[in-house]
């Protein structure tokens, strides 16, 4: 498996979610050899089905922001991806792989040079897409890069029949070799809606980038509409980003300032107590490959409003999901939630219970049965 | 020797409106406030296109060529007969020919397609089959002997109500959580009742023309009328209810599937089968003697897997629409004001809450199928926001 990071190293959820599926793969008699780059932090992993082997440095992490996209930046990705394929190749004549699992575009050119030295099948998986990570404008070159990984991969996994969607619109790769696993998280370890005090004032919760593909704008448009309706309620904004100060400035402007609440970024343990301590979790995101925070505060029990465009809309048919540019609709849906108690609770309890049933030992069975239909042809 | 015995469930509710909390201009009349017009309209065409017309058209047919030797009843809603006499009055004629020839019983139920028979205060149940017995003499000039209850809840209780109201049967599911045993084939008495009739549906001859006719994964598939009258002819008892929705004419079952054919088929195929005879729910309770006795002392019904109340009442979010509903009904009576009466009577339709049940059986697609709404929790905000409406509509009336 090639991966560009692995906790502790890590500046996304792509760390963990390697981490965990490496682990819950060789849990199953999987051996994985994890291809990474060397980091500073260092790595050590005590499975003895999982050996991570480092190849060739890089100072950036997998989704760092789009000023970083330099000629050193892609040198480094450069330098990875092709070592990264030579070192699998002698491995190989020691010890044979079976197949080749990478993931995003990063590792990409590793996984199909080596494809092509050791003559393997490919997997792919999709955590997103150009499109989605850049909006308006992707990048050429990254983009390239993703064509040829659809067109070349044996397999495609992607963490949504959403993604898959857009796979083939956008990249414009082949349905029928695409297969949808989606993501997992530690449910149990979540803190309780139930668990917490909770004030007088209700919270509807905003957590993630401030950037517009989040749906931050709509977000504050519908907050304005939902307290014409109910008084009692604290708009709270987590995560930071390139919009927080506009978002400020459109809070006043609304006149809604003192029930808007921004609070940065927030460290994971802050953020299952924000999450269980509010009402409702909100995610108007304009497009969402998956939307680990939708899971996360399902997990805790909190009711979600999930944007019809993410992948998160798919792993329960217990919600209530919004189109992200109908404030109104947005808005009607938080006030249901908020008055009507039997409706959040109903809610909140069936999403738990299949937020829990999503385990990480599910998508390695999803995973493998994924690698079994290669191997047998 | 059973004779067969068979009825046609036909209803269509009034269907909700989307009602926003941020429309500006929602309408001041009730009934466009809360109700989809439109959306009705369309529906109810689309069925009496599909099913109503050429359904009826075919069993008057039937009737005139057979006589008297081909009979069957149907139990009519009052949503499903104001808005024939609105969209599709031709629709009305049919059954009111079908009426004329004496071979069709009608049945009596809530004319609102309603669960007040479960309201602790019973004066609305008996007011509601009132009004429908009342609508069926009026229109069809028919009274009915047999009482089915809304999707054939029924409990000794609700038997012994429509004793007190008059009535010589009633219909129930022949499900053997109150069967065991015995065969649904037969007339029962009722625990707690001096002589009403119970008439219980055989389930599984039902479901196979209705539910199961044009499914290619069962092992009897395709079904045709003589493979089904020789199963009738086979059977033991005094009669084989065979009770489902007329729409399985033509809606569940399309004209595709050959069911048109079928029907058309069907009595000429049971003729040839000497002891086979048509027999209307009347017939049957003048005819027969009740064997045994059924106890039910909690709701029994046709729908899901369950046969209780749980579809429509399963749920928190579904209790709670059902209590507010009946707690209206004391301020919606001081307000003597006919069409806040009507409308709330439209609003307790079993319907609207059916669409917020959220048991995740193979049942669920049942809902999904038949829901206007992506989810339950989206038809319980409508639904909830309508009743919270027409509370303060109540109040200020």
């Amino acid at each position: 498996m090639i991966g560009w990071e692995y906790p502790p190293f890590k500046t996304g959820g792509l760390a963990v979610h390697c981490y965990e599926l490496t682990h819950a793969l060789a849990a199953k008699g999987v051996k994985v050899d994890f291809y990474m780059p060397i980091t500073d932090s260092g790595v050590s992993v005590s499975d003895r089905n999982i050996k991570i082997i480092q190849v060739a440095h890089a100072k950036f992490g997998a989704y760092v922001t789009r000023q970083a996209y330099g000629p050193e930046f892609f040198s480094d990705v450069h330098a990875f991806n092709n070592t990264a394929a030579e070192r699998i190749a002698q491995h190989d004549k020691k010890e044979r792989y079976d197949l080749i699992h990478h993931h995003d575009w990063m590792t990409a050119l590793a996984a199909m040079k080596a494809k092509y030295l050791i003559d393997r099948p490919m997997v792919s998986t999709f955590h997103s897409i150009e499109f989605d990570r850049s909006g308006m404008w992707p990048n050429e070159y990254i983009l390239s890069i993703e064509k040829q990984m659809a067109a070349t991969a044996d397999r495609i996994i992607t963490v949504s029949k959403y993604m898959k969607g857009r796979l083939v619109e956008k990249l414009g790769a082949d349905e029928r070799k695409i297969r949808v696993v989606y993501n997992a998280i530690d449910a149990g370890d979540f803190k309780k809606h139930w668990d917490v005090s909770h004030g007088k004032e209700r919270i509807v919760l905003f957590l993630g980038r401030l950037t517009e593909q989040k749906g931050p704008t709509q977000f504050l448009n519908a907050a304005k509409r939902v307290l014409e309706k109910e008084r009692n309620v604290r708009f709270v904004m987590a995560g930071t980003g390139d919009m927080l100060g506009y978002l400020i400035n459109l809070a006043i402007a609304l006149g809604i300032g003192e029930k808007v609440t921004f609070i940065g970024y927030l460290p994971d343990e802050q953020k299952r107590y924000v999450y269980a301590k509010s009402d409702i979790y909100v995610m108007p995101s304009v497009s969402e490959p998956f939307g680990i925070t939708a899971l996360e505060a399902m997990a805790s029990g909190t009711p979600v409003l999930v944007s019809k465009t993410s992948g998160a809309a798919e792993v329960t048919p217990h919600k209530l999901v919004i189109d992200f540019w109908d404030v109104n609709g947005m808005a009607e849906k938080m006030v249901a939630l908020l008055r009507y108690k039997t409706l959040s609770e109903t809610l909140g309890k069936e999403e738990l219970r299949d937020a829990l049933n999503l385990t990480w030992d599910k998508i390695a069975d999803d995973t493998l049965r994924v690698y079994e239909e290669i191997a047998r042809g | 020797m059973p004779s067969i015995c068979i009825y046609f469930q036909v209803h269509q509710p009034v269907r909700l409106r989307r009602f926003s909390l941020y429309d500006d201009h929602q309408p001041e009349n009730l009934y466009e406030r809360y109700f989809d017009l439109k959306l009705n309209k369309d529906v109810f065409n689309k069925v009496a296109d599909k099913c109503y017309i050429p359904a009826t058209s075919l069993l008057l047919e039937l009737i005139r060529k057979y006589g008297d030797k081909f009979k069957i009843s149907y139990s009519l809603t009052g949503t499903f007969l104001e808005q024939a006499a609105q969209y599709r009055p031709e629709v009305l004629d049919l059954f009111h020919d079908l009426a004329a020839t004496g071979s069709v019983d009608f049945l009596n139920e809530t004319y609102y397609h309603s669960l007040s028979s479960l309201f602790e205060d019973k004066t609305e149940f008996l007011e509601q089959v009132r009004k429908h017995s009342e609508e069926l003499k009026e229109r069809f000039g028919v009274e009915a002997d047999v009482f089915r209850n809304t999707e054939a809840l029924f409990s000794n209780d609700i038997a012994r109500l429509a004793e007190e109201f008059g009535y010589k049967g009633i219909i129930a599911e022949g499900h053997e959580r109150v069967l065991g045993w015995r065969s649904p084939n037969y007339v029962y008495s009722v625990k707690g009742c001096k002589k009403i009739k119970a008439l219980l549906r055989n389930y599984k001859l039902s479901d196979d023309v209705s539910y199961r006719f044009s499914a290619q994964w069962w092992s009897e598939f395709p079904l045709t009328a003589e493979k089904y009258a020789k199963w009738l002819a086979e059977s033991q008892g005094q009669c084989i209810n065979l009770f489902m929705d007329y729409e399985t004419f033509g809606e569940h079952q399309w004209k595709e599937t050959g069911i048109f054919d079928f029907l058309k088929h069907f009595p000429e195929e049971a003729f040839k089968h000497e002891q086979l005879k048509f027999r209307t729910p009347d017939d049957v309770i003048a005819e027969n003697e009740a064997v045994g006795e059924i106890d039910v002392p909690y709701a029994l019904s046709w729908a899901d897997i369950e046969r209780d109340a749980s579809a429509w009442l399963g749920n928190s979010m579904q209790r709670e629409c059902f209590s507010l509903l009946q707690s209206l009904e004391g301020p919606v009576r001081e307000t003597r004001d006919d069409d806040i009466l009507h409308i709330w009577r439209l609003l307790q339709n079993s319907d609207h809450l059916y669409y917020l049940c959220t048991k995740s059986w193979a049942d669920g697609d049942v809902h999904k199928y038949f829901s206007p709404f992506p989810s339950p929790y989206d038809g319980f905000i409508n639904l909830m926001n309508i009743l919270q409406d027409f509370k303060k509509q109540v109040e200020r009336a």
